[in-house]
Formats: structure tokens, sequence, C-alpha cells
């Protein structure tokens, strides 16, 4: 009765990778290069502007003006509430329509197949700065030519995040579902179900949580742009990024610069970001590097 | 309800043989192959057709006339010059972003190497805390560019913390966001941004360390440091290899950073092609110009992109041939 609890501390032994005191070491190192700015910027955050000004690593004295005062002093909630509206479009148009493409491609072959995967992958790795220069002639000459103002509108910047987002997503859900065994739905096509009810009854349930991470992550793709926000908005329609670089790039150089508050506008326009990763914790982090791509 | 369902498959499955060459390989496969749904693909297709594969056509073209504010209005009028804008890129500022882009995303990928591996090798053996360390670990990458950015950009500032704090050391910490230091900026924010992705595709090749090797190296009485390297560390060149080569895509890409850290148009140093890209169209209006030097930067990314293609496993058709 003793052998095997005896065995188990040594096998624990044995894939041991580091001794104690390295392993100690590299983790404190590590945390403390994450954490140090990270404590500073929420420090910072919660001084007045004249401390952080005057070079105060912890404050003289707390406070939470500089999150009260953001609201007015940067254009966050109009750049929230957009960045909040157009990517949620852009979460369930891509989670949908990559979801059914995926599984096209997944579980049926056909001329070309191989052809689109590929491009499924390189289209991620297109330069975006390649991509808005098209976008944004094709939107001002839908304005020239049709008379139809693309640019500075929300839909307008929708279409171009699907440029990413899309192929984004669809590759996500590709590599769910070809993990997925085929035979239950080949039981439900014995029983004479469609296509679509297959799919509706027996895939989407079962890569919920995959469907829902797709969503999630061209939901931060759109939530982290600022090339294609900066140029295909207009101060009404802008995101929450360009609204905080603005705000960060535009209080420098004054009589007193109003770096408390940057450090706020930062950490709140990063909280729905910090939210769903700790509430999708699980999902996310397979997903981090499913795509490769950020 | 139930003979008219088996009456249209039979019918179907007739059409299909007839039509498709494959005949053999689809009867193998059985009921599956019978209705394929490829009228699914039409709206992603359709879609991703409108939005990227149209916008590359034209950005081609765009790249052979010359646009530019003048001619936006009427931009099919604009006059076809040819491979003149390339011409000019490669003149102008283009050879040097091009030198910059490629020795910055090549330095930060080779310097978060370490940091990935020392994490994914420190986080692979529980302990009390360990999931709150990994959580603590993904931060940086987490958090977005643009916040990144903004925060580095406050502390680096000439009366900004890091001078203070290093003032406090007597060193002068003097200007990182002009000037030459600005490259060593970027790089440094780069690396503290990114090094978690080396440590995610890390920590997946670890997993796939048989127990029997360590218990093997154990037997054998090897010291951590010789089993480190001769024997796990073979384990992980093929998934740190592949994230080296994302990890260089994605920094040679990274427009946000450097825009945001510096602002445009950036200081010489740090003009990397997302940049000169950008503020030759969006500044100096010059789209045509432009265009050219975006494709000759894609040309660039087509290198590694082309060799993680050959690599990643696309026959998706084979049970579990994840990558």
């Amino acid at each position: 009765m003793t052998a095997p609890t005896r065995r188990r501390p040594a096998a624990g032994e044995a894939h041991r990778l580091l001794p104690p005191a390295v392993l100690f070491a590299v983790t404190v190192g590590l945390c403390a290069m994450v954490l140090i700015p990270l404590l500073y910027i929420v420090l910072a955050s919660l001084n007045t502007d004249l401390g952080v000004a005057s070079g105060e690593f912890w404050p003289s004295t707390f406070s939470l003006d500089s999150y009260t005062r953001i609201w007015t002093t940067a254009d966050l909630s109009t750049g929230l509430l957009n960045s909040m509206l157009v990517c949620t479009f852009v979460a369930i148009a891509s989670a949908v329509l990559g979801t059914m493409t995926a599984y096209v491609l997944v579980r049926y072959t056909f001329v070309g197949r191989i052809t689109i995967l590929r491009g499924l992958v390189g289209m991620q790795s297109i330069p975006g700065t390649l991509m808005l220069l098209p976008v944004f002639v094709l939107y001002s000459s839908a304005g020239n030519y049709l008379g139809v103002a693309v640019v500075g509108t929300r839909w307008g910047l929708f279409l171009a995040y699907l440029t990413f987002a899309l192929p984004f997503s669809t590759w996500v859900m590709v590599t769910y579902l070809r993990g997925l065994p085929r035979e239950l739905e080949e039981a439900g096509r014995m029983d004479g179900a469609s296509t679509v009810r297959i799919l509706f009854r027996i895939i989407v349930p079962l890569s919920l949580p995959a469907i829902v991470v797709s969503g999630i992550f061209a939901f931060l793709l759109g939530w982290n742009d600022v090339l294609f926000a900066s140029v295909l908005t207009r101060p009404e329609t802008q995101t929450a990024a360009v609204a905080l670089s603005i705000f960060g790039a535009t209080q420098e150089g004054g009589a007193i610069p109003v770096y408390s508050q940057v450090m706020a506008a930062a950490l709140v326009t990063a909280a729905p970001v910090v939210i769903l990763y700790l509430v999708f914790q699980r999902y996310l982090v397979g997903g981090l590097t499913a795509g490769g791509v950020k | 309800m139930t003979d008219d369902g088996t009456t249209t498959t039979l019918a179907e499955r007739g059409e299909d043989t007839a039509a498709a060459p494959g005949h053999r390989e689809r009867r193998r496969r059985g009921v599956t192959e019978q209705q394929r749904p490829l009228w699914m693909l039409i709206p992603g297709g359709l879609l991703m057709t409108l939005i990227i594969i149209i916008p590359l056509l034209l950005a081609v073209y765009i790249s052979l006339i010359d646009l530019d504010q003048y001619t936006l209005r009427r931009w099919l009028e604009a006059p076809f010059i040819g491979l003149d804008n390339f011409v000019e890129a490669f003149q102008s500022g283009l050879p040097n972003s091009i030198w910059i882009s490629v020795s910055f995303a090549v330095l930060s990928t080779a310097a978060t190497v370490p940091f990935g591996i020392a994490a994914a090798v420190a986080t692979q053996n529980a302990y009390r805390g360990r999931s709150l360390v990994r959580a603590v670990f993904l931060i940086p990458y987490v958090l977005p560019s643009f916040v990144v950015a903004t925060v580095w950009r406050t502390m680096l500032q000439p009366d900004g913390i890091v001078n203070n704090l290093l003032a406090k050391a007597n060193v002068d910490g003097g200007l990182w966001l002009s000037g030459p230091k600005s490259y060593w900026t970027l790089i440094l924010v780069e690396i503290w941004a990114a090094w978690p992705f080396i440590y995610l595709m890390a920590l997946a090749g670890l997993q796939s360390v048989d127990g029997e090797v360590h218990e093997a190296s154990a037997i054998d009485g090897a010291n951590w440091w010789p089993k480190l390297t001769h024997v796990i560390l073979p384990y992980l060149r093929g998934p740190v290899l592949l994230a080296c080569l994302l990890a260089t895509l994605n920094h040679i890409n990274n427009f946000t950073l450097p825009f945001v850290l510096f602002g445009a148009p950036a200081p010489d140093d740090v003009n990397v092609m997302p940049m000169i890209v950008y503020v030759t169209s969006f500044q100096s209006l010059r789209f045509g110009l432009s265009a050219a030097m975006a494709i000759v930067s894609l040309l660039i990314i087509a290198i590694p992109l082309f060799v993680y293609l050959r690599a990643l496993r696309l026959d998706v058709h084979e049970e579990g041939g994840r990558k």
C-alpha cells in the first residue's frame, strides 16, 4: 500500500524541469517585468495630474478624479459607444459567415478547396496598410460617383473590419470543426435531415464555444484597430482606439500634462478586452495560437 | 414526408455521380458527400471577394497609375504610368524603411524567444499559484496595442517616470521618442508586448514531451541544465520556429505600435514600412506611390509567409490533422 504513494512524489521530482531557486528567480523576474509598469499605470491613474507630472511613483494623494474627468476632457464615451457598436456587428457577422464557410470547407471536397484554405491563412498576413488604400479609394469614389457617403460612417468601418475579421474567424472555425467527429452528422443524415438542419441542430450546438471564440476574436481585432479607424472615421464616428491615441498625443508639452488622465483613459479602453479575456480565458488561450495572428 | 426526402436524395445522387469525375472516392466516403451544400460558401465567399480580392486587385492597379489628391475624385481617368511609382519608391525612403522593418522584426523576435521559453519552462510543473502566474504572463499580450503604446509613450516622455527613476540612479535617460534611440525604444516596447506569444507556442510544445522522457533522464541522473538543453529543448524546436516565423510577420506588419508611440510622420529611425506607406498615402496624398510601396512590402512578407504555408498542414480531410 505504501509503495504507490511513495513513488508518486518521485515521479513528480523527475518531471521537474527547474530547481526551485531557478524557478523562483525566473518567475519573479518575468512577473516584475510585466507588473512593475502595470502597477505604475494603475497608481498614476489614481494619482492627480500634478502628482504624476512631479514624477511620483507612489501617489501622495489617492483620488478617483482622473476617472471622472476623462469623460469631459477626452471624447471617450462617443469612442467607446462606436467601438462597441461596430465591433459587435463585426463579431456576429464574422462568426455566422465564418461557421458556414468553414463547415463546407472542412466537410466537403471540391475543386479549389486547398487554394481557399491557403488563401484564408494568407489573407491574415496582408498588411493592413495595403488593404486600407484601395478600400479608401473605393469608399471615396462611392461618394464621388454614386453620391453615397461611406467614408466616416460606422457601416463603412464595419465592412472594412470584415476584411481581416472574416478570414480569421473562418480559420478559427476550420481548425475547430475538423476535430469534430463525422459520425454525429452521419446519424442525422441517415434520418434524412437536410444540411441546414444538421448544421443548426448538430454542428452549431456542438461547436458553440468555438463560435463564441471566433466572434470574440473578430470583436477584438476591430477593437484594437487604429489604422482603419484613423482614416475612415469622422470625430462623431471615431472609435475608442482613435480617441485614446489622439488624447494621449495631444496632452504633451502643455503647461500641466494630464498624464494621470491618459493612464485612466487607457485603462478604461482596455477594460472591455480584459473582461472578455477573464470571462472566456479557458477558451481564448487556445485560440490565441490557432490562427497564429493576433 | 420520408418518401419525399429519399427521392430527392436519390435524384441528387444520380445527378452528382453523373457530373463529377471523382465518383469512386465519393462513394467510398458514403452519405456525407451526396449533397454538397456548396451554396453555403456563397455569402462568405462573395463577401470576401468583394472586400478583399477586389481591393487587392485595385491596389495593384493603383500602383500603376499616377493617383494623388487631384486625380482622386476621378481616379478612373488618372494617367497610367507603368512602373514609374516603383522606380520612385526605390529612389525615395523605401529601401531604408525595408531595412528598418526587417531588422526591427528579426531583433524583436530573437529577443523574445528566451523570455518565452523561460516562461513556458517555469510554468510547466504545477505549483500553488501557477494559474495566477500564467494569467500575469498573458497580460502584455492581451492589452490592446494602442493601450500599450499610449502608456509607454507617457512613461517615456522626457519628464516621464522612466527618466525620473533613471535620474535617481544618476543616469540621464535623454530622449526616448525621437532621435536614434527611438529605434531601440520601439524594439523594447515590442519585446514587452509580444513575448507571451512565444511563451504560448512553447507551452504547447512542452505538452508534447512524454513523461517517459523525463523519467529516462532522471534515471540517467542528468542535472537540470543538461537535461533542459539536451532533452527538453529539442522538443521545442518545431513549435518555437513556427512561432518565430509568425512573430516576425506580426512585427513587420505592426502599424499601431510605431504610429501611436511616435505619431505620424515617424522619426527617420523608426520609419518602418507600414508607417512610410501610411504617411505617403494619407499625409503626402501620393496614393499611387504608396500603393507601389505597399505591394513591395507584401512581396517581402510573402517570403516568410510562403515558408509558413508550406509548413502548415492544410489537408483537413484527414481527421486529427491539426498542426
